[in-house]
């Protein structure tokens, strides 16, 4: 599972707190699809994933100067969402039955939780698109994985792989690109 | 090439690799460049979606729905999620909420549409914003048509609301006396009538808005009106729609 580093954002976290909205729009747009997915596991229910992702993106705009860097950045705004979530619930005599499990739980393990595309997608969209970054040369692949699948900073994977920073970045930017097109390509194939 | 150059530079920043010196290339770009703001999206939701544990991956027999394509569903997902912001801003009904019906400023507002290039005629609950998220949510199309002028517009209410000195940066004193508001503070900066008081700024961009925007903040109002030669007034305070109307006629003239 990826891990969460707390330096990741700093750059455009500063910005952002200095009032730069297109730091902040870069922030939203990276982290909705898992602030989603959070919230999502946590209410079974679309409509108010939605509602609560667009409150807490809110919440996080007006919060953001308290944020000190403690915690990873998509800690701390799942809290604020998973905060959120929990006064909704109240608030909204939510059906307990829709909550699968604890909130507790759900804070301490929030990184496990199932995506909302796992509602949406066929699983064998999914597998296509894992045989196809398996299928990628073994630089790109390897690269990709180990910043996408374990968080490694680029530095990191510098030192593992033995090639210079500037590679490293070049093969991931060209992995994504390949994954981008081949989606595209199925998505085209699909109509 | 210098596409690549900039696209390179985006997945760096996504990673949270890239260097202060560069980081501005991109935001601009993202700023102005649509194909750009789509590929950050798609980012997001691939890393999103290659995160999945795999036994949480469930099978479901295709829906017409999702089945064509669910990366791009939920890239407009995603990436409407600017456009719910503001739609958010209109409908919250926690701290947001839209105007009541005033029958005079009603009328007051259509004599203006009839004889001022100023458009207001966006006084009943917000259908548009709501058909157009809709649209933007079911349709590929429509998000790209609403997501940039919808994204500028969350931008700059939310600076009207956090950011108390971005409303009276480009006060230039503009005299509102003929319609009773005098000015108050250091910098003139607000103006006040009775329990009407207001900030206002005037942008030489248009925001992407033909037609009078409104929110209600707490207890304020946020005015986002287009004028004649291009600009936009927003006014933000205690003010009614009427008094909005009067303020904006004077300066649109």
């Amino acid at each position: 599972m990826k891990k969460n580093n707390p330096e990741e954002d700093s750059l455009l976290i500063h910005r952002a707190q200095k009032g730069d909205t297109g730091a902040f729009n870069f922030l939203m747009t990276k982290y909705y699809p898992r602030v989603y997915a959070s919230l999502f596991a946590f209410t079974k229910s679309k409509e108010d994933s939605e509602d609560l992702a667009q409150q807490t993106f809110i919440k996080v705009w007006k919060k953001i100067n308290s944020f000190r860097g403690d915690s990873a950045f998509f800690t701390w705004v799942y809290r604020i969402a998973i905060n959120l979530a929990k006064n909704h619930v109240v608030s909204s005599n939510y059906k307990k039955d829709k909550i699968n499990i604890s909130s507790d739980a759900i804070e301490m393990d929030f990184a496990s939780h199932a995506n909302p595309e796992t509602d949406l997608m066929h699983s064998q969209s999914l597998f296509k698109v894992r045989s196809f970054i398996n299928s990628l040369p073994e630089t790109l692949r390897t690269a990709f994985t180990l910043r996408e699948s374990d968080g490694l900073s680029y530095e990191e994977i510098a030192l593992i792989t033995d090639t210079p920073i500037g590679t490293v970045r070049s093969r991931i930017f060209r992995a994504r690109e390949g994954v981008l097109e081949f989606i595209s390509q199925e998505s085209t194939n699909e109509k | 090439m210098k596409n690549n150059d900039i696209n390179e530079k985006l997945s760096a920043l996504y990673d949270g690799e890239l260097d202060e010196a560069e980081i501005n290339s991109v935001l601009d770009a993202l700023s102005s460049d649509e194909s750009l703001q789509k590929k950050l999206s798609h980012y997001a939701l691939m890393s999103s979606a290659l995160n999945i544990n795999e036994g949480n991956v469930q099978p479901i027999k295709p829906k017409n729905r999702f089945n064509s394509n669910f990366w791009f569903s939920n890239g407009i997902t995603a990436a409407a999620s600017v456009l719910l912001t503001i739609v958010f801003i209109n409908f919250d009904t926690i701290n947001f909420s839209r105007l009541g019906p005033d029958n005079e400023a009603a009328n007051r507002l259509n004599l203006a549409i009839n004889s001022k290039a100023i458009n207001f005629s966006r006084l009943g609950p917000d259908n548009e914003a709501a058909n157009r998220l809709n649209l933007a949510i079911n349709s590929k199309e429509a998000k790209d048509i609403a997501s940039l002028s919808e994204e500028n517009l969350v931008d700059h209410v939310l600076k009207v609301i956090n950011n108390p000195e971005f409303m009276s940066s480009n006060n230039s004193d503009i005299d509102l006396r003929n319609v009773g508001f005098n000015t108050k503070g250091q910098s003139n900066s607000q103006y006040i009538k009775g329990k009407e008081s207001f900030r206002l700024r005037l942008e030489k961009k248009n925001l992407g808005i033909n037609k009078v925007r409104y929110w209600k903040h707490g207890n304020k109002m946020i005015y986002l009106v287009p004028l004649a030669d291009g600009r936009v007034l927003t006014l933000y305070g205690n003010l009614n729609s009427k008094s909005a109307i009067e303020i904006a006629e004077v300066i649109d003239k």
